[in-house]
């Protein structure tokens, strides 16, 4: 082969690989640009490359030379592509990558206590069925906490073994801290008329010894309602309507008889959770003696209550095997939830 | 209760299944707490609400069975055989206090051959878990757990002087008991007397000397009614409950006393051989129940709200015991049973109809009319607070509103009257009710880090309880103020700024100026290092709503804490009034801010709230922002006794762009505020 025409071989070389770099709009375009110009198996370079061989012998150094600089010129050009597409900044950025597992700066986030979600999660359900909280001092009187009940002087309930009661002055009224929230359902009934839908909830007091199922004071959520035309099924369908809501899907409600002087008829009530009846509180109907206690007429107006005990509900919930767990305060515990 | 299974079938027939059998006692009222296996029987246990003193006996389970499953009753009716010689020959009987025993009745059996019991007898026994002494003891017992009436026994030849005596106890007298145990007796406490002392504790347990033995020839049976009062009082006050104590707890059926004491001298007679004297030597007046009760019939559905038939209904009632006495077409009236105390009114008629009729026939799906309910402004309140403080990584604690002398002995910011205090103490040794919530969170940071926890940060929302102050009517409730409260480690500042973010999530700016801190001294704080928060609304002098400052280092050596501990405590409840108040959007300027810097040196002991105060004056309407950047104080550079503000502020208006002159008379007047009000001046 003439060396004039290995010479006119490189310069259509370089005059295609320019023309087809000015034209490259991304990186693909580019690749395939390479391939065709530079690739080492099957590029055109490498086909003038062969043509080297077949030149004179005094025609091989100067053929090299040609050779090189075309070669050194398109590659040239091809990392100016390179460059202008912005394939040597992102490479450049590749450099300072971070290493993507490594943790992040630290947000310590606060917790609400267990307890207080577990009130705040029925209270929630029970405003939507229209239930507003209402609220009452923890230290009551008689009145409030045994008599308005239906729970007479000769009570056990009343006993002072099983209450906290203040020590104040002789001849003074007995105070003691309340055993329950139904108290506040009274300061209601007394204050307001019907139509009532409150629910109370806060700490109560009983000498239990603390246990881990006990404690000598806890939470109770209580609900009243005081329409004409009450039944008993209204009272269930609230329940199932709360059961469901707090323990997700349909959930059924069961009565058990049981005795409380406050309501009658009484019942315990069960939920069913992961195919097993769970007790979950007491209930009933207003007892007509506390309606009149509170100047209302049991003829006209009828009414149901509800109560829970929400530490026993937050345990399960949350796998608490023992109560006293929620008093401890421990923030290893605090942070779980 | 224990019920043997194999004991009840002997007064109604049973279903077959036992499961099926605890399934419907539970769903009437008899929750249902095991079931084992003893020999040949089984032992049911149930649970027997305190209204039910009918259910703690054989008999009146057995009721409940025939009605709930449709079967008939059978009930024995015993008739010892009486021998010619008279009871009333051999004993005399008197109640000297009739508001321990109402009635009491004794019955005597001579020539009793005391000994082992027959196998059926010590089988039952053992089924409900009661040993076995001797043929008069376990009678005794199986009529008790046969009818629910507690007996007793005495050894005849240990009565002296032939009387029975029931009184009140003389304080401090001595009994001993037949555990062998020695009691000193209080008043309120009824004794079973001879002519010379106490041979029993009324209802409660018999004595050691009166015990019936193998030595024991003539029995003195003893059937009363004690009074519920009085026999608690006993059982609590002793700390010794028996089974006859809990059940005159209860009450008894009246017209079991009879019963009980014929079909035991009946069973002893049989058992134990011996002549059962003629007739009961009795005093008193029986306590008799039965009330009349008028129900009319479409009660129960407007109760229930289920349809119940009124021939269903009388059909329940009769299998109870109720009986019909009258009736019409739409009421009927009923005499309730003897051993039914707890039913007298029409309510409670329902109630047993809706027990055997079943709450599983109520239904759970009827339509509740909706109503809506604002948030209360005391929830609202709660709310804000504690999502601020669990933003800035603080957990919610919860402590005990009842403490020890140790917790209490630090200063209320709230009320100076001492603690309430209660009786039983709550826990060991915590009998005062909090006027503070700050010293428990103190016990609780330390409880975390003596097992290693970090950060134990933590805040608490609870009430505390303050007395009465001296000289207020007895009427007066007591106060409860809701406080939120916190502990934190850090420095004054730290504290500060989170009690600041509460005070303006709930509604009031610092610059409001309606709320001011003020420097304090409390005991918990270290001196100079604490600030109370005054509320001022209208032209009152204020109220303190707030305490902020260090814990002083006697107090975190008390708890053995390491500082800097910073804590705070707030009165939720004086809040409630700002969590209510409606925002209303204050729309933010278009135009350009200027920002300038003043250096303004003042006095050490000039306080920023001042020089804070002074500036907002001078600048007027065109301030939008003032931040101290920096406080120094440098002797060289300044002048001893003086110290530094450097502040920016931020100037802008609403109406237009400020110019460099305007801003320029906006700091000059800062500057001269200042200077007339602190004495400060501008470095240069």
């Amino acid at each position: 082969m003439a060396i004039e025409a290995f010479i006119a071989e490189l310069v259509s070389f370089r005059a295609a690989a320019e023309a087809a770099l000015g034209v490259v709009v991304d990186s693909a375009g580019l690749e395939q640009a390479r391939v065709e110009f530079l690739g080492a198996r099957s590029g055109r370079l490498k086909d003038i490359q062969k043509l080297l061989g077949g030149l004179a012998t005094a025609d091989k150094p100067a053929g090299g030379r040609h050779f090189n600089e075309a070669k050194a010129a398109v590659t040239s050009l091809f990392a100016t592509a390179h460059e202008r597409l912005g394939c040597g900044r992102r490479a450049a950025a590749d450099a300072r990558a971070i290493d993507v597992t490594l943790p992040g700066d630290p947000v310590r986030l606060g917790h609400v206590h267990p307890i207080t979600q577990t009130i705040r999660q029925v209270q929630e359900i029970m405003a939507r069925l229209g239930f507003e909280i209402a609220d009452g001092p923890e230290v009551e009187d008689q009145w409030h906490n045994f008599e308005a009940l239906a729970i007479p002087a000769e009570h056990p309930a009343r006993d002072p073994l099983d209450n906290f009661y203040l020590a104040v002055a002789r001849g003074a009224d007995p105070l003691l801290l309340r055993s329950q929230t139904s108290t506040v359902q009274i300061r209601v009934m007394e204050a307001r008329r019907p139509p009532l839908r409150i629910v109370s909830l806060g700490r109560v007091y009983r000498p239990d010894t603390a246990d881990a199922t006990h404690y000598p004071m806890f939470h109770q959520v209580e609900g009243l309602l005081v329409e004409r035309g009450t039944t008993m099924a209204h009272l269930k369908s609230v329940l199932r309507q709360l059961a469901s809501s707090f323990l997700g899907g349909d959930v059924h409600v069961r009565f058990r008889p049981s005795f409380f002087p406050f309501t009658e008829p009484s019942v315990e009530f069960d939920m069913e959770w992961g195919g097993r009846w769970i007790e979950m509180g007491g209930a009933g109907m207003v007892d007509p003696a506390v309606l009149a206690a509170v100047g209302y007429d049991p003829d006209e107006f009828s009414g149901f209550a509800f109560g829970l005990g929400v530490e026993r509900i937050a345990a399960r919930r949350y796998g608490v095997a023992d109560i006293r767990d929620f008093y401890r305060n421990d923030v290893r515990f605090l942070r779980q939830f | 209760m224990i019920i043997s299974t194999t004991w009840l079938s002997e007064y109604v027939s049973l279903p077959e299944s036992t499961a099926a059998l605890v399934e419907r006692l539970l769903l009437s009222g008899l929750n249902h707490e095991s079931t084992r296996r003893v020999g040949e029987d089984t032992a049911v246990e149930i649970e027997v609400t305190s209204n039910r003193p009918d259910c703690l006996g054989h008999i009146g389970v057995a009721r409940e069975v025939a009605v709930l499953f449709d079967r008939p009753l059978r009930v024995p009716d015993p008739r010892p055989r009486e021998a010619d010689e008279s009871a009333a020959d051999a004993i005399t009987v008197e109640i000297v206090a009739p508001e321990v025993c109402p009635h009491y009745t004794a019955r005597v059996i001579r020539g009793v051959k005391v000994g082992p019991s027959p196998r059926w007898l010590v089988d039952r026994l053992a089924t409900v878990g009661v040993a076995s002494v001797n043929n008069v003891v376990d009678v005794t017992n199986y009529v008790m757990l046969e009818c629910g009436q507690p007996l007793h026994a005495f050894d005849m030849a240990a009565i002296r002087g032939g009387r029975i005596v029931v009184r009140q106890a003389i304080p401090g007298e001595l009994f001993t008991a037949i555990n062998h145990k020695d009691y000193a007796l209080a008043a309120g406490m009824g004794v079973i007397a001879d002519a010379v002392g106490p041979v029993a504790l009324a209802g409660v347990m018999g004595g050691a000397g009166s015990e019936i033995s193998a030595a024991t020839s003539d029995v003195l049976l003893e059937s009363a009614q004690f009074a519920p009062l009085a026999v608690r009082a006993a059982a609590r006050g002793l700390v010794l409950a028996s089974p006859s104590s809990y059940r005159f707890e209860r009450g008894p059926d009246p017209a079991a006393v009879d019963y009980a004491s014929r079909r035991a001298a009946a069973l002893i007679e049989e058992l134990a051989g011996g002549r059962v004297l003629r007739g009961a030597v009795t005093a008193g007046q029986l306590a008799a129940g039965g009330a009349t009760i008028v129900l009319r019939h479409a009660r129960v559905g407007e109760v229930l709200g289920i349809e119940v038939s009124a021939e269903r209904q009388r059909e329940i009632l009769s299998g109870l015991g109720f009986e019909a006495q009258a009736a019409d077409a739409t009421t009927s009236r009923w005499r309730s049973p003897s051993w039914r105390r707890d039913c007298w009114r029409e309510i409670d008629l329902v109630e047993e109809i809706a027990r055997i009729e079943g709450y599983d026939r109520v239904p759970e799906n009827v339509p509740i009319a909706t109503r809506t309910v604002p948030e209360s402004p005391r929830g609202r309140t709660l709310r804000r607070c504690s999502e601020v403080l669990v933003a800035q990584g603080l957990c919610e604690a919860m402590t005990r509103s009842v403490v020890g002398q140790p917790l209490e002995e630090t200063a209320s910011p709230w009320s100076a009257a001492p603690p309430l205090v209660c009786q039983p103490p709550l826990v060991r040794g915590a009998d005062r009710l909090r006027r503070t919530l700050l010293p428990s969170l103190l016990e609780a940071r330390a409880g975390n880090l003596a097992v290693g926890a970090d950060t134990p940060d933590l805040f608490e929302t609870a009430r505390a309880y303050l007395a009465r102050p001296a000289g207020t009517p007895a009427a007066t409730p007591i106060e409860e103020p809701l406080l939120a409260a916190f502990v934190i480690g850090g420095a004054f500042a730290r504290g500060k700024g989170l009690l600041e973010a509460v005070l303006v999530r709930l509604g009031l700016a610092p610059s409001s100026a309606a709320a001011t801190f003020r420097p304090v001294t409390l005991d918990l704080f270290a001196p100079g290092r604490a600030a109370e928060v005054v509320l001022v609304a209208g032209s009152s002098a204020g109220e303190r709503i707030g305490v902020v400052g260090e814990v002083a280092a006697d107090v975190l050596e008390r708890f053995g804490l390491k500082g800097p501990v910073v804590a705070a405590e707030l009165r939720l409840d004086r809040l409630e009034a700002w969590a209510d108040v409606e925002r209303k959007l204050e729309r933010p300027s278009d135009f350009p801010a200027i920002d300038r810097d003043v250096n303004l040196v003042v006095g050490e002991t000039v306080p920023w709230g001042d020089v804070a105060a002074a500036i907002r004056t001078g600048a007027g309407a065109l301030l939008e922002d003032c931040r101290l950047e920096q406080v120094w104080t440098d002797a060289d550079r300044l002048g001893a006794g003086k110290k530094s503000f450097v502040v920016a502020l931020r100037l802008r208006s609403a109406a237009g762009t400020l110019s460099g002159a305007e801003a320029k008379q906006a700091v000059d007047r800062v500057v001269e505020e200042c200077g007339r009000r602190c004495g400060a001046t501008l470095r240069a």
